[in-house]
Protein backbone atom coordinates (compact mmCIF):
# COMPACT_ATOMS: atom_id res chain seq x y z
CA UNK A 1 0.00 0.00 0.00
CA UNK A 2 2.62 2.37 0.79
CA UNK A 3 6.19 2.16 -0.09
CA UNK A 4 9.70 4.13 0.95
CA UNK A 5 12.50 3.18 -0.64
CA UNK A 6 16.01 4.93 0.52
CA UNK A 7 13.95 8.49 0.94
CA UNK A 8 15.77 11.28 2.30
CA UNK A 9 14.24 14.53 2.47
CA UNK A 10 14.49 17.64 4.65
CA UNK A 11 15.72 15.60 8.19
CA UNK A 12 14.72 12.47 7.00
CA UNK A 13 17.89 10.11 6.46
CA UNK A 14 17.64 7.36 3.56
CA UNK A 15 13.93 6.02 5.18
CA UNK A 16 12.99 2.77 3.82
CA UNK A 17 9.41 1.65 4.59
CA UNK A 18 6.99 -0.76 3.61
CA UNK A 19 2.95 -0.85 4.69
CA UNK A 20 0.54 -3.21 3.78
CA UNK A 21 -3.06 -2.93 2.74
CA UNK A 22 -5.09 -3.15 6.20
CA UNK A 23 -2.05 -2.14 7.94
CA UNK A 24 -2.65 0.05 11.11
CA UNK A 25 1.49 2.01 11.55
CA UNK A 26 1.56 4.54 14.02
CA UNK A 27 4.88 7.39 13.57
CA UNK A 28 6.03 8.14 16.42
CA UNK A 29 9.43 9.92 17.93
CA UNK A 30 10.20 13.15 19.65
CA UNK A 31 9.26 16.53 17.68
CA UNK A 32 11.14 17.53 14.56
CA UNK A 33 11.95 13.78 14.21
CA UNK A 34 10.19 13.91 10.61
CA UNK A 35 6.78 12.59 11.37
CA UNK A 36 5.14 15.08 9.71
CA UNK A 37 7.68 15.32 6.66
CA UNK A 38 6.97 11.45 6.09
CA UNK A 39 3.03 11.87 6.06
CA UNK A 40 3.55 14.05 3.77
CA UNK A 41 6.03 12.58 1.48
CA UNK A 42 3.26 9.77 1.17
CA UNK A 43 0.20 11.83 1.03
CA UNK A 44 2.04 13.55 -2.70
CA UNK A 45 2.41 16.88 -0.81
CA UNK A 46 6.38 16.19 -0.37
CA UNK A 47 8.58 15.17 -3.34
CA UNK A 48 11.68 13.09 -1.89
CA UNK A 49 15.49 14.54 -3.05
CA UNK A 50 16.41 11.13 -3.69
CA UNK A 51 14.99 7.46 -3.32
CA UNK A 52 11.57 6.60 -4.02
CA UNK A 53 7.70 6.80 -2.46
CA UNK A 54 4.99 4.89 -3.79
CA UNK A 55 1.54 5.15 -2.68
CA UNK A 56 -1.26 3.05 -4.02
CA UNK A 57 1.41 1.84 -6.40
CA UNK A 58 2.14 5.37 -7.79
CA UNK A 59 4.69 8.22 -7.50
CA UNK A 60 2.24 9.93 -4.73
CA UNK A 61 3.67 13.54 -5.88
CA UNK A 62 2.45 12.66 -9.47
CA UNK A 63 -0.64 10.62 -9.04
CA UNK A 64 -2.61 12.16 -5.65
CA UNK A 65 -5.44 13.73 -7.52
CA UNK A 66 -6.16 10.06 -9.25
CA UNK A 67 -6.02 8.26 -5.65
CA UNK A 68 -10.00 10.03 -5.14
CA UNK A 69 -11.64 8.35 -2.68
CA UNK A 70 -9.17 5.78 -1.85
CA UNK A 71 -6.82 8.35 -0.33
CA UNK A 72 -7.74 10.91 2.25
CA UNK A 73 -5.44 12.59 5.09
CA UNK A 74 -5.80 15.17 8.24
CA UNK A 75 -2.81 17.17 9.23
CA UNK A 76 -3.54 19.22 12.68
CA UNK A 77 -3.76 22.80 11.59
CA UNK A 78 -5.09 22.33 8.01
CA UNK A 79 -8.96 22.74 7.63
CA UNK A 80 -10.78 20.34 5.74
CA UNK A 81 -13.71 22.38 5.40
CA UNK A 82 -14.34 25.96 4.66
CA UNK A 83 -14.31 27.95 7.89
CA UNK A 84 -17.76 30.26 6.58
CA UNK A 85 -19.90 26.97 6.31
CA UNK A 86 -21.44 24.67 8.07
CA UNK A 87 -21.21 21.97 9.36
CA UNK A 88 -23.35 19.78 7.54
CA UNK A 89 -22.89 22.01 4.56
CA UNK A 90 -19.33 21.35 4.77
CA UNK A 91 -19.65 17.56 4.57
CA UNK A 92 -22.26 18.19 1.90
CA UNK A 93 -19.38 19.82 -0.36
CA UNK A 94 -16.93 17.22 0.56
CA UNK A 95 -19.69 14.21 -0.21
CA UNK A 96 -19.91 15.88 -3.80
CA UNK A 97 -16.41 15.97 -4.73
CA UNK A 98 -16.21 12.33 -3.53
CA UNK A 99 -19.64 12.02 -5.66
CA UNK A 100 -21.08 10.08 -2.88
CA UNK A 101 -24.56 9.27 -3.24
CA UNK A 102 -26.94 10.95 -1.53
CA UNK A 103 -28.07 7.33 0.54
CA UNK A 104 -24.62 6.55 1.19
CA UNK A 105 -23.63 10.33 2.25
CA UNK A 106 -26.76 10.49 4.87
CA UNK A 107 -25.67 7.01 6.15
CA UNK A 108 -22.27 7.92 6.85
CA UNK A 109 -23.16 11.42 7.73
CA UNK A 110 -25.49 10.49 10.33
CA UNK A 111 -23.05 7.19 11.51
CA UNK A 112 -20.01 10.40 11.84
CA UNK A 113 -22.56 12.65 13.73
CA UNK A 114 -23.41 10.36 16.05
CA UNK A 115 -20.06 8.55 16.91
CA UNK A 116 -18.22 11.79 17.16
CA UNK A 117 -20.86 14.13 18.82
CA UNK A 118 -20.97 17.21 16.76
CA UNK A 119 -25.10 16.57 15.42
CA UNK A 120 -25.25 19.12 18.50
CA UNK A 121 -23.64 21.63 16.16
CA UNK A 122 -24.38 20.61 12.59
CA UNK A 123 -25.75 23.61 11.66
CA UNK A 124 -23.12 26.15 13.12
CA UNK A 125 -20.35 27.69 10.84
CA UNK A 126 -17.23 26.04 11.36
CA UNK A 127 -15.54 29.05 11.89
CA UNK A 128 -17.84 29.59 15.25
CA UNK A 129 -16.83 26.09 17.18
CA UNK A 130 -14.22 25.76 19.84
CA UNK A 131 -11.12 23.94 18.89
CA UNK A 132 -11.87 20.45 20.01
CA UNK A 133 -14.95 20.72 18.15
CA UNK A 134 -13.11 21.61 15.11
CA UNK A 135 -11.05 18.81 15.77
CA UNK A 136 -13.90 16.47 15.90
CA UNK A 137 -15.56 17.69 12.38
CA UNK A 138 -12.53 17.83 10.53
CA UNK A 139 -11.77 14.52 11.59
CA UNK A 140 -15.04 13.30 10.53
CA UNK A 141 -14.53 15.04 7.22
CA UNK A 142 -11.25 12.54 6.71
CA UNK A 143 -13.50 9.59 7.43
CA UNK A 144 -16.67 10.31 5.52
CA UNK A 145 -15.59 8.49 2.14
CA UNK A 146 -14.52 5.84 3.87
CA UNK A 147 -10.84 5.75 2.02
CA UNK A 148 -9.19 2.74 1.86
CA UNK A 149 -6.15 4.82 3.06
CA UNK A 150 -5.69 7.22 5.68
CA UNK A 151 -2.66 9.73 6.99
CA UNK A 152 -3.45 11.13 9.99
CA UNK A 153 -1.15 14.09 11.60
CA UNK A 154 -1.32 14.55 15.58
CA UNK A 155 -5.55 13.84 15.27
CA UNK A 156 -5.97 13.97 19.16
CA UNK A 157 -4.33 17.06 19.44
CA UNK A 158 -7.25 20.09 20.99
CA UNK A 159 -9.62 16.49 21.64
CA UNK A 160 -11.50 15.70 24.74
CA UNK A 161 -11.49 12.11 26.39
CA UNK A 162 -14.54 11.23 25.21
CA UNK A 163 -13.51 12.31 21.27
CA UNK A 164 -10.39 10.64 21.55
CA UNK A 165 -11.98 7.13 22.51
CA UNK A 166 -14.77 7.75 20.13
CA UNK A 167 -11.97 8.45 17.19
CA UNK A 168 -10.16 5.51 18.45
CA UNK A 169 -12.89 2.85 18.34
CA UNK A 170 -14.05 4.14 14.64
CA UNK A 171 -10.45 4.22 13.63
CA UNK A 172 -9.93 0.49 14.96
CA UNK A 173 -13.19 -0.57 13.08
CA UNK A 174 -12.44 0.85 10.04
CA UNK A 175 -9.05 -1.12 9.99
CA UNK A 176 -10.94 -4.12 11.04
CA UNK A 177 -12.80 -3.67 7.98
CA UNK A 178 -9.45 -3.43 5.85
CA UNK A 179 -8.38 0.47 5.90
CA UNK A 180 -4.81 1.21 5.93
CA UNK A 181 -3.67 3.36 8.52
CA UNK A 182 -0.85 6.03 9.08
CA UNK A 183 -0.94 8.19 12.14
CA UNK A 184 1.65 9.97 14.01
CA UNK A 185 0.51 11.18 17.54
CA UNK A 186 2.18 11.73 20.77
CA UNK A 187 -0.50 10.27 22.25
CA UNK A 188 1.12 6.73 22.95
CA UNK A 189 -2.01 5.46 24.76
CA UNK A 190 -3.57 6.07 20.98
CA UNK A 191 -0.37 4.38 19.03
CA UNK A 192 -0.16 1.44 21.33
CA UNK A 193 -4.22 0.54 20.94
CA UNK A 194 -4.86 1.07 17.84
CA UNK A 195 -1.40 0.46 15.85
CA UNK A 196 -0.19 -3.17 14.59
CA UNK A 197 3.16 -1.96 13.82
CA UNK A 198 5.39 0.90 15.11
CA UNK A 199 7.68 3.18 13.42
CA UNK A 200 9.98 4.99 15.59
CA UNK A 201 12.06 8.00 13.72
CA UNK A 202 14.95 9.66 15.44
CA UNK A 203 16.45 12.82 13.69
CA UNK A 204 15.59 11.72 10.58
CA UNK A 205 16.53 7.74 11.07
CA UNK A 206 13.75 5.18 11.11
CA UNK A 207 15.23 3.44 14.58
CA UNK A 208 12.36 1.08 14.73
CA UNK A 209 9.98 -0.47 12.34
CA UNK A 210 7.56 -3.49 13.63
CA UNK A 211 5.61 -4.65 16.22
CA UNK A 212 5.12 -3.37 19.46
CA UNK A 213 6.83 -6.44 21.49
CA UNK A 214 9.69 -6.14 19.14
CA UNK A 215 9.82 -2.74 20.34
CA UNK A 216 9.54 -3.55 24.22
CA UNK A 217 11.98 -5.93 23.80
CA UNK A 218 14.60 -4.00 21.42
CA UNK A 219 14.47 -0.25 23.34
CA UNK A 220 12.60 -1.41 26.82
CA UNK A 221 12.50 -4.76 28.12
CA UNK A 222 12.19 -3.59 31.49
CA UNK A 223 9.60 -4.32 33.74
CA UNK A 224 8.27 -4.03 37.56
CA UNK A 225 7.05 -6.62 39.84
CA UNK A 226 5.00 -5.34 43.04
CA UNK A 227 4.34 -7.80 45.34
CA UNK A 228 3.68 -8.22 49.63
CA UNK A 229 5.15 -10.76 51.15
CA UNK A 230 3.73 -12.67 54.19
CA UNK A 231 6.68 -14.34 55.44
CA UNK A 232 10.31 -13.54 55.85
CA UNK A 233 12.08 -11.53 53.06
CA UNK A 234 13.76 -13.57 50.62
CA UNK A 235 17.17 -13.34 49.33
CA UNK A 236 17.91 -11.79 45.57
CA UNK A 237 21.12 -12.09 45.35
CA UNK A 238 20.77 -14.64 41.93
CA UNK A 239 18.41 -12.71 40.55
CA UNK A 240 19.63 -9.78 38.03
CA UNK A 241 17.26 -7.01 38.99
CA UNK A 242 17.51 -3.34 37.80
CA UNK A 243 16.61 -2.43 40.93
CA UNK A 244 14.32 -2.87 44.11
CA UNK A 245 12.67 -1.36 47.16
CA UNK A 246 11.37 -2.53 50.06
CA UNK A 247 8.92 -0.42 52.49
CA UNK A 248 6.99 -2.78 54.98
CA UNK A 249 6.34 -6.30 53.64
CA UNK A 250 5.80 -4.35 49.72
CA UNK A 251 8.47 -5.66 47.80
CA UNK A 252 8.99 -3.71 44.43
CA UNK A 253 11.56 -5.09 41.89
CA UNK A 254 12.48 -3.75 38.23
CA UNK A 255 14.47 -5.87 36.01
CA UNK A 256 15.08 -6.91 32.42
CA UNK A 257 12.57 -9.08 31.07
CA UNK A 258 16.04 -9.99 28.19
CA UNK A 259 17.88 -11.42 31.33
CA UNK A 260 15.37 -12.80 33.99
CA UNK A 261 11.74 -13.56 32.83
CA UNK A 262 8.50 -12.98 35.53
CA UNK A 263 8.22 -16.38 35.88
CA UNK A 264 11.70 -17.36 36.80
CA UNK A 265 11.96 -14.40 39.49
CA UNK A 266 8.80 -15.98 40.79
CA UNK A 267 10.00 -19.40 40.88
CA UNK A 268 12.76 -18.03 42.91
CA UNK A 269 10.94 -15.99 45.68
CA UNK A 270 8.09 -18.69 46.54
CA UNK A 271 10.98 -20.30 47.02
CA UNK A 272 11.97 -18.74 49.94
CA UNK A 273 8.52 -17.32 51.02
CA UNK A 274 4.66 -16.49 50.62
CA UNK A 275 3.18 -13.75 49.18
CA UNK A 276 -0.17 -12.49 48.48
CA UNK A 277 -0.83 -9.92 46.32
CA UNK A 278 1.27 -9.42 42.89
CA UNK A 279 1.53 -6.87 39.91
CA UNK A 280 3.99 -6.77 37.18
CA UNK A 281 3.74 -4.09 34.73
CA UNK A 282 5.54 -3.80 31.27
CA UNK A 283 6.83 -0.90 30.73
CA UNK A 284 4.12 1.26 28.39
CA UNK A 285 5.23 3.26 24.68
CA UNK A 286 5.91 6.03 26.31
CA UNK A 287 8.30 4.92 28.62
CA UNK A 288 10.22 3.11 25.45
CA UNK A 289 10.28 6.80 23.79
CA UNK A 290 11.36 8.59 26.85
CA UNK A 291 14.35 6.03 27.60
CA UNK A 292 15.16 5.61 23.91
CA UNK A 293 15.16 9.22 23.21
CA UNK A 294 17.78 9.44 26.69
CA UNK A 295 19.36 6.80 25.43
CA UNK A 296 20.79 8.85 22.13
CA UNK A 297 21.14 12.35 24.49
CA UNK A 298 23.37 10.18 26.74
CA UNK B 1 -14.78 15.50 -16.52
CA UNK B 2 -17.59 15.40 -13.47
CA UNK B 3 -18.84 18.83 -13.64
CA UNK B 4 -21.54 18.40 -10.88
CA UNK B 5 -18.46 19.79 -7.99
CA UNK B 6 -18.07 22.56 -9.89
CA UNK B 7 -21.49 23.42 -10.37
CA UNK B 8 -21.94 22.51 -6.41
CA UNK B 9 -19.09 25.18 -5.64
CA UNK B 10 -20.88 27.95 -7.62
CA UNK B 11 -23.98 27.66 -6.17
CA UNK B 12 -22.65 27.48 -2.91
CA UNK B 13 -20.68 30.61 -3.75
CA UNK B 14 -24.17 32.44 -4.84
CA UNK B 15 -26.16 31.72 -2.08
CA UNK B 16 -23.01 32.63 0.56
CA UNK B 17 -22.84 36.09 -1.13
CA UNK B 18 -26.95 36.68 -0.22
CA UNK B 19 -25.84 36.17 3.43
CA UNK B 20 -24.81 39.84 2.86
CA UNK B 21 -27.67 42.10 2.12
CA UNK B 22 -26.53 45.54 3.52
CA UNK B 23 -23.11 45.11 1.85
CA UNK B 24 -25.14 44.44 -1.74
CA UNK B 25 -26.92 47.33 -0.91
CA UNK B 26 -23.75 50.16 -0.19
CA UNK B 27 -22.35 48.53 -3.28
CA UNK B 28 -25.26 49.99 -5.55
CA UNK B 29 -25.87 53.28 -3.52
CA UNK B 30 -22.18 53.54 -4.17
CA UNK B 31 -22.11 52.83 -7.82
CA UNK B 32 -24.77 54.99 -8.39
CA UNK B 33 -22.87 58.06 -6.78
CA UNK B 34 -19.58 57.02 -9.00
CA UNK B 35 -21.96 57.20 -11.75
CA UNK B 36 -23.87 60.78 -10.66
CA UNK B 37 -20.51 62.33 -9.78
CA UNK B 38 -18.75 61.80 -13.41
CA UNK B 39 -22.37 62.37 -14.85
CA UNK B 40 -21.93 65.95 -13.31
CA UNK B 41 -18.13 66.21 -14.00
CA UNK B 42 -18.52 65.87 -17.16
CA UNK B 43 -21.71 67.41 -17.90
CA UNK B 44 -19.94 70.63 -16.38
CA UNK B 45 -16.61 69.83 -19.02
CA UNK B 46 -18.99 69.00 -22.81
CA UNK B 47 -21.45 72.62 -21.06
CA UNK B 48 -23.26 73.73 -24.31
CA UNK B 49 -20.98 71.44 -26.39
CA UNK B 50 -22.82 68.48 -28.19
CA UNK B 51 -19.65 66.75 -29.01
CA UNK B 52 -15.80 67.13 -27.57
CA UNK B 53 -13.84 65.06 -30.15
CA UNK B 54 -16.50 63.62 -31.96
CA UNK B 55 -18.43 62.02 -28.57
CA UNK B 56 -21.06 63.05 -27.89
CA UNK B 57 -22.40 63.54 -23.54
CA UNK B 58 -24.45 60.95 -24.40
CA UNK B 59 -21.77 58.56 -25.16
CA UNK B 60 -19.49 59.66 -22.53
CA UNK B 61 -22.29 58.74 -20.46
CA UNK B 62 -22.96 55.53 -21.20
CA UNK B 63 -19.38 54.47 -21.07
CA UNK B 64 -19.38 55.21 -17.67
CA UNK B 65 -22.79 53.95 -16.44
CA UNK B 66 -22.04 50.73 -18.27
CA UNK B 67 -18.48 50.22 -17.31
CA UNK B 68 -18.84 51.48 -13.64
CA UNK B 69 -21.70 48.59 -13.86
CA UNK B 70 -19.65 46.10 -14.95
CA UNK B 71 -17.17 46.81 -12.80
CA UNK B 72 -19.62 46.21 -9.69
CA UNK B 73 -20.83 43.29 -11.36
CA UNK B 74 -17.88 41.53 -12.39
CA UNK B 75 -16.88 39.83 -9.60
CA UNK B 76 -13.18 38.86 -9.00
CA UNK B 77 -11.36 37.74 -5.52
CA UNK B 78 -8.35 38.55 -6.12
CA UNK B 79 -7.30 37.04 -2.47
CA UNK B 80 -8.83 33.25 -3.16
CA UNK B 81 -5.72 31.50 -3.55
CA UNK B 82 -3.30 33.87 -0.94
CA UNK B 83 -5.50 32.94 1.71
CA UNK B 84 -5.59 29.01 1.00
CA UNK B 85 -2.17 29.67 1.17
CA UNK B 86 -2.18 31.55 4.35
CA UNK B 87 -4.34 29.20 6.35
CA UNK B 88 -2.66 25.87 5.13
CA UNK B 89 -6.09 24.98 3.34
CA UNK B 90 -4.42 24.85 -0.10
CA UNK B 91 -2.96 21.53 0.80
CA UNK B 92 -6.62 19.96 1.30
CA UNK B 93 -7.31 21.19 -2.32
CA UNK B 94 -4.00 19.75 -3.72
CA UNK B 95 -5.79 16.05 -2.16
CA UNK B 96 -8.77 16.47 -3.46
CA UNK B 97 -9.65 14.70 -7.05
CA UNK B 98 -10.82 17.78 -8.73
CA UNK B 99 -9.31 20.84 -10.78
CA UNK B 100 -8.55 23.57 -7.56
CA UNK B 101 -8.08 26.36 -11.00
CA UNK B 102 -11.90 25.17 -12.42
CA UNK B 103 -12.96 25.22 -8.59
CA UNK B 104 -11.34 28.89 -8.29
CA UNK B 105 -13.54 29.63 -11.68
CA UNK B 106 -16.80 28.07 -10.64
CA UNK B 107 -16.66 29.93 -6.92
CA UNK B 108 -16.02 33.22 -9.20
CA UNK B 109 -18.91 32.58 -11.76
CA UNK B 110 -21.23 31.91 -8.87
CA UNK B 111 -20.14 35.36 -7.21
CA UNK B 112 -20.30 36.69 -10.75
CA UNK B 113 -23.87 35.66 -11.40
CA UNK B 114 -24.94 37.04 -7.84
CA UNK B 115 -23.06 40.48 -8.61
CA UNK B 116 -24.58 40.68 -12.37
CA UNK B 117 -28.33 40.52 -11.20
CA UNK B 118 -28.21 42.17 -7.85
CA UNK B 119 -25.15 44.29 -8.08
CA UNK B 120 -25.16 45.45 -11.82
CA UNK B 121 -28.54 45.22 -13.09
CA UNK B 122 -29.82 47.63 -10.10
CA UNK B 123 -27.22 49.61 -10.31
CA UNK B 124 -27.58 50.01 -14.13
CA UNK B 125 -31.53 50.23 -13.97
CA UNK B 126 -30.40 53.23 -11.41
CA UNK B 127 -28.24 54.71 -13.90
CA UNK B 128 -30.47 54.34 -16.73
CA UNK B 129 -33.09 56.77 -14.82
CA UNK B 130 -31.11 58.79 -13.27
CA UNK B 131 -28.53 60.10 -15.68
CA UNK B 132 -29.60 58.34 -19.34
CA UNK B 133 -27.34 56.25 -21.77
CA UNK B 134 -27.77 55.69 -25.75
CA UNK B 135 -29.80 53.33 -26.88
CA UNK B 136 -27.76 50.04 -28.36
CA UNK B 137 -27.09 50.13 -32.24
CA UNK B 138 -29.32 47.21 -32.85
CA UNK B 139 -30.05 44.53 -31.70
CA UNK B 140 -26.95 42.80 -33.40
CA UNK B 141 -25.22 45.37 -31.35
CA UNK B 142 -26.97 43.94 -28.12
CA UNK B 143 -25.99 40.93 -29.21
CA UNK B 144 -22.51 41.14 -29.62
CA UNK B 145 -21.86 43.46 -26.80
CA UNK B 146 -23.23 40.60 -24.47
CA UNK B 147 -20.66 38.50 -25.91
CA UNK B 148 -18.08 40.93 -25.45
CA UNK B 149 -18.97 41.52 -22.47
CA UNK B 150 -18.49 37.87 -21.01
CA UNK B 151 -15.47 37.86 -22.73
CA UNK B 152 -14.36 40.85 -20.76
CA UNK B 153 -14.92 39.34 -18.14
CA UNK B 154 -12.75 36.41 -18.50
CA UNK B 155 -9.73 38.69 -19.21
CA UNK B 156 -10.80 40.48 -15.83
CA UNK B 157 -10.83 37.14 -14.02
CA UNK B 158 -7.58 35.88 -16.06
CA UNK B 159 -5.18 38.79 -15.37
CA UNK B 160 -6.54 37.81 -11.07
CA UNK B 161 -5.75 34.43 -11.96
CA UNK B 162 -2.20 35.42 -12.91
CA UNK B 163 -1.73 37.81 -10.32
CA UNK B 164 -2.74 35.90 -7.71
CA UNK B 165 -0.31 32.97 -8.77
CA UNK B 166 2.52 35.32 -7.63
CA UNK B 167 1.15 34.65 -3.91
CA UNK B 168 3.19 31.07 -3.80
CA UNK B 169 6.24 33.63 -3.94
CA UNK B 170 5.40 36.49 -2.67
CA UNK B 171 2.69 35.57 0.16
CA UNK B 172 1.35 39.01 0.57
CA UNK B 173 0.49 40.45 -2.68
CA UNK B 174 -1.75 43.19 -1.58
CA UNK B 175 0.51 45.74 -3.39
CA UNK B 176 0.34 43.80 -6.44
CA UNK B 177 -3.54 43.60 -6.42
CA UNK B 178 -3.62 47.40 -5.95
CA UNK B 179 -1.33 48.20 -8.66
CA UNK B 180 -3.68 45.86 -10.76
CA UNK B 181 -6.74 47.65 -9.68
CA UNK B 182 -5.43 50.96 -10.93
CA UNK B 183 -4.35 50.09 -14.03
CA UNK B 184 -7.40 48.39 -14.28
CA UNK B 185 -9.40 51.64 -13.08
CA UNK B 186 -7.29 53.75 -15.27
CA UNK B 187 -6.70 51.95 -18.52
CA UNK B 188 -9.88 50.19 -19.08
CA UNK B 189 -11.96 53.52 -19.44
CA UNK B 190 -14.13 53.34 -16.78
CA UNK B 191 -12.78 56.45 -15.29
CA UNK B 192 -11.08 58.46 -17.62
CA UNK B 193 -13.08 57.21 -21.55
CA UNK B 194 -10.44 55.84 -23.63
CA UNK B 195 -11.48 58.31 -26.46
CA UNK B 196 -10.08 61.65 -24.54
CA UNK B 197 -6.38 60.03 -23.97
CA UNK B 198 -3.39 61.36 -25.67
CA UNK B 199 -2.79 58.96 -28.96
CA UNK B 200 0.24 57.80 -27.67
CA UNK B 201 -1.22 56.29 -24.59
CA UNK B 202 -4.31 54.80 -26.72
CA UNK B 203 -1.70 53.34 -28.82
CA UNK B 204 0.10 52.08 -25.45
CA UNK B 205 -3.66 50.57 -24.30
CA UNK B 206 -3.25 48.34 -27.37
CA UNK B 207 -0.74 46.31 -25.95
CA UNK B 208 -2.63 45.55 -23.07
CA UNK B 209 -5.47 43.69 -21.82
CA UNK B 210 -7.29 45.99 -19.97
CA UNK B 211 -9.19 47.98 -22.65
CA UNK B 212 -10.46 44.48 -23.48
CA UNK B 213 -12.32 44.18 -19.74
CA UNK B 214 -15.00 47.11 -20.77
CA UNK B 215 -13.66 49.03 -23.40
CA UNK B 216 -14.48 46.79 -26.30
CA UNK B 217 -17.92 45.70 -25.12
CA UNK B 218 -19.05 49.49 -24.58
CA UNK B 219 -17.69 50.42 -28.41
CA UNK B 220 -19.68 47.27 -29.73
CA UNK B 221 -22.80 48.24 -28.02
CA UNK B 222 -22.15 51.89 -29.56
CA UNK B 223 -22.10 50.65 -33.19
CA UNK B 224 -18.66 52.33 -33.05
CA UNK B 225 -16.66 49.02 -34.37
CA UNK B 226 -17.14 47.97 -37.95
CA UNK B 227 -18.34 44.06 -38.10
CA UNK B 228 -14.14 42.91 -39.08
CA UNK B 229 -13.69 45.48 -36.07
CA UNK B 230 -15.86 43.47 -34.11
CA UNK B 231 -14.09 40.49 -35.08
CA UNK B 232 -10.62 41.79 -34.30
CA UNK B 233 -11.53 43.08 -31.24
CA UNK B 234 -13.24 39.64 -30.01
CA UNK B 235 -9.88 37.85 -30.84
CA UNK B 236 -8.04 39.91 -29.10
CA UNK B 237 -10.17 39.89 -25.93
CA UNK B 238 -10.29 35.69 -26.75
CA UNK B 239 -6.48 36.06 -26.69
CA UNK B 240 -6.10 37.87 -23.69
CA UNK B 241 -7.48 35.42 -21.91
CA UNK B 242 -5.83 32.48 -23.34
CA UNK B 243 -2.29 34.47 -22.42
CA UNK B 244 -3.17 35.20 -19.04
CA UNK B 245 -3.88 32.50 -18.13
CA UNK B 246 -1.43 30.53 -19.68
CA UNK B 247 1.08 33.03 -18.02
CA UNK B 248 -1.10 31.70 -14.51
CA UNK B 249 -1.09 28.24 -15.33
CA UNK B 250 2.73 27.88 -16.00
CA UNK B 251 2.76 30.02 -12.39
CA UNK B 252 0.73 27.53 -10.71
CA UNK B 253 2.61 24.49 -11.91
CA UNK B 254 5.79 25.97 -10.95
CA UNK B 255 4.25 27.03 -7.89
CA UNK B 256 3.26 23.88 -6.55
CA UNK B 257 6.13 22.40 -7.82
CA UNK B 258 7.87 25.00 -5.15
CA UNK B 259 5.70 23.16 -2.45
CA UNK B 260 6.24 20.00 -3.02
CA UNK B 261 9.71 20.50 -3.26
CA UNK B 262 10.62 23.43 -0.68
CA UNK B 263 7.10 22.46 1.38
CA UNK B 264 5.11 25.44 2.72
Amino acid sequence: MVQLEYVRKFILKDVNLHIPEGMAVGLIGESGAGKTTLLKLVSGLLVPDAGRVSTMGHDPGHYRKRYGRAFSAYFTGIPLLEPQDTVRSGYEGIASVYQMAPSVFVREYSMLTERLGFGEYQNQPVEALSLGQRARVELGAALLYRPRLLVLDEPTVGLDQEAKQALRDLLKERVEQGMTLLISSHDMNEVSHLCGRIALLHKGNLEFYGDQEQLHWQYHSFHTMQMRILGPLPDLGDIPFQQYQIEGDRLTLVYSSNYITSAEILQQIMGQTSITELVIRKADLGQVILRHSKAFLE
Amino acid sequence: MNLKPYIAYARKSFLMRSAYRFDHIMQILSTCLQIFIYWEIYRSLYGSSIEVDGISFGMVTTNFVLSLGFSAGFYVNDFYLPQKIWDGSLVTELLRPISFRGRMLAENIGNGVFSMLFRFLPAFVIGVVLVGICPPESAAALGLFLVSAALGYGVLWTISFAVQMTAFWLVNIWSIVTIKNVCINILSGSMIPIWFMPEWLRNLIDFTPFSSIYFTPVQIYLGQLSGREIAGKCLLQVVWIVCMYGIGSVLWKRGQRKLVIHGG
